[in-house]
């Protein structure tokens, strides 16, 4: 058995690692870790927007996101996949790599789940620090940028970290529409081998775990750390705080 | 493109009763997997609370393991490597059993079972250690204190987190299609072949699905505000 | 002040060179003490001096490092199944600086539980008793309040009716006060007086000293683990003998 794991890492670690890749697209870890960056990078200054006009007054603003939200706690990602699959084209007209889809995809979906993220870290701050900026003369948007978000987004880092961890786990998802991503490298290897599935997933697994794992620490001593510079000891988790950390810790 | 026509699906009893049978896997498959969960969840939050350091290791690593892996490559694991690895007597059996309904089961359920315990554990940890010795100095022991004191109150803490959880579980059960369950986006998939008309098929049942996931929220929400005496009005 | 006749000649609570550490710093470095029965002694001291490890200790809520504490003819730190542990415990009413009342409970649940579970009373036995004691500490009215909806100084009435209902000869009470509101205050120290007026053994870490003039039989004066000072109140407000107690003395009153 180990012997097995090791031979197949021996000979399939360069279609692991990067796909077919340069005869063919970029695959493998490689893919899976562009997908979620890309896919994290672009989500979060969306999160932040939607965050804001979840929290405006102006029902214009305020519906909408609130629906979006909605919308993405309620349908499962892989059916927002084949939505992305059957919408994308149609909208841009080309033919559009499954990869580019994918990262649509992902951009509003976690880009939705982050702005609950984003919201739950302003709100968290209470009324004073927003009171504050504007008895000194700091417009809403100004208070915003300079006062509240800095604050706000510095407080839920961890959370983030947690949505980028839930982000790679979501990239496997792309196997339905044949986003050539490590899960997908993972297949062909089985395909081939026919005889060894047991090992070849076990493999998978162990490399989503490695990485998963490792930035789940991450995202735990940041949180630390950032207790400490704040308050000093751990707080004890409230009722409150439970609600939140329940949105960002999804299975996926 | 033809223009947007529901009756073209509703109105064919073939394409009716492949949603139909989708919904009933799905909810097979979901409302399986939740009780096995729950149960299992149970079991891991007992062992953390039991006496020596070996049951706290083994949930610790039970639910890195379930957090930090895919829960699409759990399944593939489950389904496509431990299932060829039983002895064959069994795997007989399950291919007799739907097998791939069983290991969705399994699979979503042994994962899901990590989120819950954890859920469950949080909640009891936002209880006020005050509770236990109030409950110690008024003669409880451990078990009754336990009982009548820290779990109400750590379930309650626990439930929008156990409310949430048990939505995205319903979400994943939508995961069983890539071991070839036939649940609802297996059939939406079978429909839009049949019958090329994607925005409809795809319309129709991301509905169901939302509709279904907003009635558990609901519901969730009711439970809890049921759940919170000084919310319910009895006081 | 106290007239009731003990029933029984040996002391109500009776310590034995107690000693205590965390670590390698001791907060109880030997005490030596009693309670009589129908006595009320007020406990007081200088923030970290071991008030609240002492009385914690009394019910077992601590466990101590050496010497013994017989509590009504038990002796507390003896070896014990948990049970029988348990049942000692019932029987010496323990009152919380934060109150502790159970949050999911309301008052008279919070107060009929423990009877129902630890004793096995019967439940309306244990909720006739419950709505006695609610008519007792002056909160009939809140019987099915919880205790989010109840006040600071309620809430505390609320649990003395809940160590009440387990029936203890004894009360324990670890500054049931200084988490109260000053308005406030007063409704609690009037109901622990009536408690004192029908015979009641306590021992009160408290820095009431109004409430100690009025009802204390003595007042222990505890400075790092140690009591330096026990005496009748008069005495110890009007002529402390340590030169501790006369610096803590005069800062409470600045
Ligand atoms: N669990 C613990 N671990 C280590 N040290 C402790 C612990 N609990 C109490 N101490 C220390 O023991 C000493 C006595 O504590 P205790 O709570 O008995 O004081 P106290 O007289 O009740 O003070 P206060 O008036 O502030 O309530 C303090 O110095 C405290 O820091
Ligand atoms: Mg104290």
């Amino acid at each position: 058995m180990i012997s097995d794991i090791v031979a197949i890492i021996r000979d399939y670690w360069l279609l692991l690692l990067i796909g077919q890749y340069p005869n063919g697209p970029l695959g493998g870890l490689a893919a899976t870790l562009m997908l979620s960056v890309l896919a994290i990078a672009f989500a979060f200054p969306v999160s932040i927007a939607l965050a804001l006009a979840r929290l405006s007054k102006s029902p214009f603003l305020n519906w909408p996101v609130t629906a979006l939200v909605y919308f993405t706690r309620g349908v499962p990602l892989l059916m927002l996949i084949l939505w992305g699959y059957f919408l994308v084209p149609l909208v841009t007209g080309a033919n559009v790599p499954a990869f580019l889809t994918m990262l649509v995809t992902l951009v509003v979906y976690q880009g939705a789940f982050l702005s609950e993220v984003v919201r739950g870290g302003i709100v968290a701050l209470g009324h004073g620090q927003m009171e504050a900026a504007r008895a000194l003369g700091h417009s809403y948007l100004g208070a915003m940028r300079y006062v509240i978000l800095p604050q706000a987004l510095y407080n839920v880092i961890p959370s983030i970290i947690s949505v980028f961890v839930a982000t790679i786990k979501d990239t496997t998802l792309g196997y339905v529409i044949n986003v050539p991503d490590l899960t997908f490298a993972a297949s062909q290897i089985n395909n081939q081998l026919l005889t060894q599935p047991f090992q070849v997933f076990f493999i998978l697994a162990a490399v989503y775990y490695v990485i998963c794992w490792s930035l789940s620490r991450v995202a735990v001593l940041t949180e630390r750390r950032i207790t400490r510079r704040r308050a000093g000891t751990a707080p004890q988790p409230t009722a409150k705080s439970l609600k939140l950390a329940a949105l960002t810790d999804q299975p996926s | 493109m033809t223009s947007f026509d529901l009756s073209e699906i509703l109105g064919n009893p073939e394409y009716v009763s492949m949603l139909v049978l989708g919904i009933e896997m799905t909810f097979i498959v979901a409302i399986g997997s939740w009780l096995l969960a729950m149960t299992l969840a149970l079991l891991l939050l007992g062992l953390r609370y039991a006496p020596g350091p070996a049951g706290n290791a083994f949930v610790t690593a039970y639910v890195s393991y379930h957090r930090n892996v895919p829960t699409l490559v759990q399944l593939m694991l489950w389904y496509f490597g431990i299932f060829t690895l039983m002895p064959e007597g069994l795997t007989f059996w399950l291919n007799d059993h739907n097998a791939e309904a069983t290991f969705a089961v399994i699979g979503l359920g042994l994962c899901q079972a990590a989120y819950f315990s954890e859920d469950l554990r949080s909640g009891m940890r936002a209880v006020s250690p005050g509770q236990m010795e109030a409950a110690r100095a008024l003669g409880h022991g451990y078990v009754s204190a336990m009982r009548y004191v820290m779990l109400p109150q750590g379930v309650r803490n626990a439930l929008p987190a156990l409310i949430n959880h048990s939505v995205s579980l319903f979400k994943n059960s939508s995961l069983a299609v890539a071991i070839g369950v036939a649940e609802l986006t297996y059939a939406v998939k079978e429909i839009e072949n049949l019958s090329f008309r994607t925005f409809e098929s795809y319309l129709l049942v991301t509905v169901l699905y939302l509709v279904f996931s907003l009635m558990i929220m609901a519901g969730g929400a009711y439970i809890a505000r049921k759940a919170d005496p000084m919310r319910s009005g009895r006081a | 002040m106290n007239t009731t006749v003990p029933s029984n000649n040996s002391p109500m609570i009776q310590l034995k060179g107690v000693r205590k550490s965390y670590g390698l710093y001791e907060v109880l470095k030997g005490i030596d003490a009693e309670v009589a029965r129908g006595e009320v002694v007020v406990i007081c001291g200088p923030s970290g001096s071991g008030k609240s490890t002492l009385i914690r200790t009394v019910n077992r809520l601590e466990e101590i490092g050496s010497g013994s504490i017989v509590c009504d003819g038990n002796n507390i730190h003896q070896p014990m199944p948990a049970r029988e542990l348990n049942l000692l415990r019932s029987r010496i009413g323990f009152v919380f600086q934060s109150f502790n009342l159970f949050p999911h409970l309301s008052a008279i649940d919070n107060i009929a539980i423990s009877p129902i579970r630890v004793k096995g009373v019967p439940r309306e036995a244990a909720y006739a008793k419950a709505t006695q004691l609610l008519e007792r500490v002056g909160l009939a009215d809140k019987a099915h309040a919880y205790p989010g909806q109840l006040s600071g100084g309620q809430q505390q009435r609320v649990a003395i009716a809940r160590a009440l209902a387990m029936e203890p000869p004894v009360m324990l009470f670890d500054e049931p006060t200084s988490a109260l509101d000053p308005e406030m205050v007063g409704e609690v120290l009037a109901v622990m007086k009536g408690l004192a007026a029908d015979g009641m053994t306590m021992m009160c870490v408290t820095h009431e000293m109004g409430f100690a003039r009025d009802v204390a039989d003595r007042v222990w004066f505890i400075d790092q683990g140690q009591i330096i000072e026990s005496a009748p109140p008069d005495e110890f407000f009007s002529r402390p003998q340590t030169t501790r107690a006369q610096r803590f003395l005069s800062d409470l009153r600045h």
